[in-house]
């Protein structure tokens, strides 16, 4: 039995037209996607803007409609918004990507981070109260800021907030939707590194989703790139990273900077023949829409998306 | 633009028969029916029940229903108890005279929004524009029944430059210059004074038009060009803002049929306003039915027409 | 350190801190002038309104008495009498207040039921609000007044409250329309998201969550609503369709000029209250434009 288990889901948005406002089209914004997550571990997705790696997030946690496919947490099958039962609501949780509008302005600290708590747990106000005070302690914030506004605090504090409220019902998943990428780079680290350390403590499971590789490096044990709304390729990180099979991949490897002035000439020379195979050899990688093709197995644990052969 | 013409027109006639349906209900729950006040009270109650029966009042509501429906569709809304005769031909006489009233009213609305939008846009953050806008603004908080009250107090008894009740002076010939001149003379005050008020909103409407297309490329381009400042307000601003103006009037509407119920009351014009408030009044319910019926016919009606202008003139609002 | 950490928790524990709070919307008012000065009038007409409709006793000014018909302002009856003979200065005070009042209530029902309305549309999107919005439409075209008053005359027993109800009926929807477009832009941002993925109901999410991020509006819009329904009740008291006439508003007072010999010569008895109604319209106006431009920060004066 594994831990989270998604098969073939597809999200679609449908597009109105016509007379009758019908469903005239859709956008597979998530076109048969299918992966597992381990307990504890730390699974990446990556993609650029419009790739689907958010909606794919958004779906599991029941934030969009699921077109098809399915979603099994520890072995329950979760797909359909009703069989969200409280437990599973409890469960997973999500950290959101800009920690200004994810706090609601007009509530203070204490009110923020106990309205999970309100939902789930009958406690008195004194014990919830002391509750919230520890989960301030654990994301680093001085619990005598339990009155304050969200706008008193800085952006980086304003996520850690937003951490402390994900983790206080003491789930076991936590997806996380860029979770640093609306602050600035001298924070990020900050804010990774305590999402590390509250893993371990907490025996967390993240679906860490991120358009930047270098942080998916430092964070993920496994690591899935998305292209319009399909796998490009999933592995292990030493899979990807050491031996990035589709040239999409390849690309996005390609682009993560390097701040060592000496490797400037190899990372240079590496970009161009990384862009010459790309223009060359488009189409062994690429359908005729554009779009990935299904997956094939490299290795046990390496996946890539390469027509059939034959 | 045609599937947006298909889809309003679609919406439209849903909203017709809900209003019908409305009516209907407003019927039933009203005290008294076809046979009050039209049958001798003495008549004995078997003979009440044959006739009601004949008269279809037994029946289930739906085929009452179907019935009413049938009759309004051939112009037929039954008799008024109270002035025994056909509702259709009471109506004739004061739904002429409120035409009429509208009419004037809608191009004194124009006659002043157009002048006043204009300049206030023109020449926009000058002395004229804020008395202009104070206007609007005043005119705005201005409930239409005390403005008619004041103007009637004012330019009919204290001035005495207009008839202060009736449409036409007693007396005259049907159809003779001085008939046509009194009818006109009897319009004109309650005709301006509910123009002066309905007329803010477009006022406030054509200038904010005006002081936004202004500053749009388009005339930059123009005045770079050198196009006289006449012939950029005349050719290109108006062309943008006058023609939403004139599809408006079906919206209208509405404000109109509010307008003339106060109006007409005030100043003693048999119109359909009047007629309305007489009819509730005596209880007189099978008119106030048919005009109800009128009135939101027309409010939907003119609305629908307003939108289908729009759309045509203004692609933008097709999105909706 | 002890003082700073106190003046801390206690400047915090001050509601009025949210960023755009109450506070910004008095700032705007004490800039405006105009607002204040309408604010200030508004306070001094409710105050003596009420304190003097206190002493007054309702039974006695609209008891007819046929020995003081139509008597001009004289020092017993300052602005005259009816032709019922009854005080018209006395019916003037309370008038004012029972146009205040209703206008009120009618604001407030007429109001909870178009934010109600405009929150669930605007916060489930979609054929929900499609269809919402058909419904509102439809009100908003039908030509309002006429049915008001045909439901008021087939009403079986009319008091005060069905009354209010009546007018609340077919006048939420400009305020369901303006809340609705904000909660539709509202439900996009991401603590609404948030609740969601915490497990908090719909329901909560849009009365305590969206609710009070979209106050301001909401006070805005109430406020220049207060001010129609007291224009709409004094119309339809005019015309005979509002209060009975043992209730005076003013709109009661102003009926009196239909008749011909009272607009013409004994203007005391409609003047007033024509004045007052337009006053009374023109100061809430001018409080709740101000309101209006401090919610708007781009119009803001200061």
């Amino acid at each position: 039995m594994d831990f989270l288990e998604i098969k073939d889901l597809q999200v679609y948005f449908p597009i109105k037209g016509g007379i009758f406002n019908r469903t005239v089209d859709h956008i597979k914004a998530v076109d048969g996607v299918s992966f597992n997550i381990e307990q504890g571990k730390t699974y990446g997705l990556v993609g650029e803007s419009g790739s689907g790696k958010s909606t794919t997030g958004r779906a599991i946690i029941g934030l969009e409609n699921i077109t098809s496919g399915n979603v099994l947490f520890e072995g329950k099958d979760i797909t359909s918004r009703r069989s969200k039962t409280k437990d599973v609501r409890k469960d997973i949780q999500m950290i959101f990507q800009d920690p200004y509008s994810s706090l609601n302005p007009r509530k203070r600290v204490l009110d923020v981070i106990a309205e999970p708590l309100r939902n789930f747990e009958k406690l008195s106000q004194q014990e919830e109260k002391k509750r919230v005070q520890e989960l301030l302690e654990i994301v680093g914030l001085s619990p005598e800021t339990i009155l304050k506004y969200p706008h008193e605090f800085s952006g980086g504090q304003r996520q850690r907030i937003g951490v402390a409220r994900a983790i206080a019902l003491k789930p076991k998943l936590i997806i996380a939707d860029e979770p640093v990428s609306a602050l600035d780079v001298s924070v990020q680290a900050q804010v990774l590194n305590f999402m590390q350390d509250i893993q371990k403590e907490l025996n967390l499971t993240y679906l860490f989703i991120s358009h930047d590789l270098g942080i998916v490096k430092h964070m993920c044990d496994d690591i899935a790139i998305m292209y319009k709304g399909r796998y490009v390729e999933q592995g292990s990180k030493e899979d990807i990273f050491s031996n990035p099979q589709h040239i999409y991949t390849k690309r996005l490897i390609a682009a993560i900077p390097d701040i060592n002035p000496r490797n400037r000439d190899k990372q240079f020379q590496f970009r161009s023949e990384v862009q010459k195979e790309f223009d060359e050899s488009y189409d062994d990688y690429f359908d005729s829409e554009g779009l990935a093709y299904g997956l094939q197995h490299i290795s046990d644990s390496h996946l890539v998306a390469l027509p059939e052969k034959g | 633009m045609w599937k947006f013409i298909i889809r309003r027109l679609i919406i439209t006639f849903p909203q017709l028969i809900v209003l019908s349906v409305l009516i209907f209900l407003m019927a039933q729950a009203m005290p008294g029916d076809a046979l009050t006040g039209q049958v001798d009270p003495n008549v004995s109650p078997a003979i009440k029940e044959q006739l009601r029966e004949k008269l279809g009042l037994n029946d289930p509501w739906h085929i009452k229903y179907a019935d009413w429906v049938g009759g309004v569709v051939q112009g037929d809304f039954g008799d008024s108890f109270r002035f025994k005769m056909p509702v259709t031909d009471l109506l004739e006489q004061r739904i002429i005279n409120s035409f009429w009233l509208a009419v004037v009213t809608l191009i004194f609305t124009y006659i002043i929004a157009v002048p006043l939008g204009l300049l206030s846009g023109r020449y926009n953050d000058t002395i004229l524009d804020s008395s202009i806008t104070g206007y609007t603004y005043i005119g705005f908080a201005t409930p239409l029944f005390i403005f008619a009250l004041i103007m009637l107090w004012i330019f009919g008894y204290q001035l005495g430059w207009f008839p202060t009740s009736g449409s036409v002076s007693p007396g005259l010939e049907p159809g003779s210059l001085e008939y046509i001149i009194s009818k006109f003379n009897h319009l004109l005050l309650p005709a301006i004074s509910m123009a002066l008020i309905q007329t803010v909103s477009t006022v406030q409407y054509l200038r904010s038009e005006i002081v936004d297309t202004k500053q749009k490329e388009f005339i930059v381009t123009a005045r770079a060009k050198g196009a006289s400042e006449a012939r950029v307000y005349n050719k290109h601003i108006l062309r943008n803002s006058l023609l939403p103006i004139a599809a408006f009037f079906g919206y209208e509407i509405t404000m109109l049929i509010t307008g003339t119920i106060f109006v007409e009351q005030i100043f003693g014009y048999p119109g359909m306003g009047q007629l309305f408030l007489e009819s509730i009044n005596l209880r007189d319910y099978s008119v106030v039915n048919a005009i109800v019926l009128l009135f939101g016919s027309a409010a939907i009606l003119g609305a629908l027409l307003s939108d289908i202008i729009l759309s045509i003139i203004d692609p933008r609002i097709r999105i909706k | 350190m002890e003082m700073n950490t106190m003046n801390m928790e206690n400047e915090s524990q001050d509601p009025n801190k949210s960023p755009s709070g109450l506070r910004i919307l008095w700032k705007e008012i004490v800039r405006d002038k105009l607002a204040l000065f309408s604010l200030l009038l508004l306070v001094v007409i409710i105050i003596f309104v009420y304190g003097i409709s206190l002493i007054l006793d309702q039974d006695e000014i609209v008891t007819v008495d046929l020995f003081a018909i139509h008597e001009a302002p004289s020092e017993e009856f300052i602005l005259g009498t009816d032709y019922g003979g009854r005080d018209v200065f006395g019916q003037l005070i309370i008038g004012t207040r029972n146009s205040l009042s209703i206008g009120i209530l009618v604001t407030l029902i007429s109001g909870v039921f178009g934010i109600a309305f405009g929150l669930i549309a605007g916060f489930f999107g979609g054929h929900t609000d499609n269809s919402m919005m058909r419904v509102l439409d439809f009100f908003q075209i039908l030509p309002f007044t006429m049915l008001v008053i045909v439901f008021i005359s087939i009403v079986p027993s009319y008091t005060i409250l069905a009354f209010s109800l009546i007018m609340a009926a077919f006048s939420w929807m400009g305020i369901a329309r303006l809340i609705r477009s904000k909660a539709l832009q509202e439900k996009e941002l991401d603590y609404v998201q948030a609740s969601k993925t915490l497990g908090t109901s719909n329901m909560k999410i849009i009365f305590r969550e969206v609710m009070p991020n979209i106050s301001s509006l909401i006070i805005v819009t109430m406020t220049l609503n207060l001010a129609a329904n007291i224009g709409l009740e004094s119309g339809l008291s005019f015309l005979g369709f509002g209060f009975p006439e043992n209730t005076p508003s003013l709109g009661t007072l102003l009926s009196y000029a239909t008749n011909p010999q009272t607009l013409e010569y004994r203007w005391w008895i409609w003047l007033p209250a024509a004045i007052l109604i337009l006053v009374l319209m023109l100061s809430v106006r001018n409080v709740g434009e101000a309101l209006r431009r401090a919610t708007d920060a781009r119009q803001r004066r200061g």
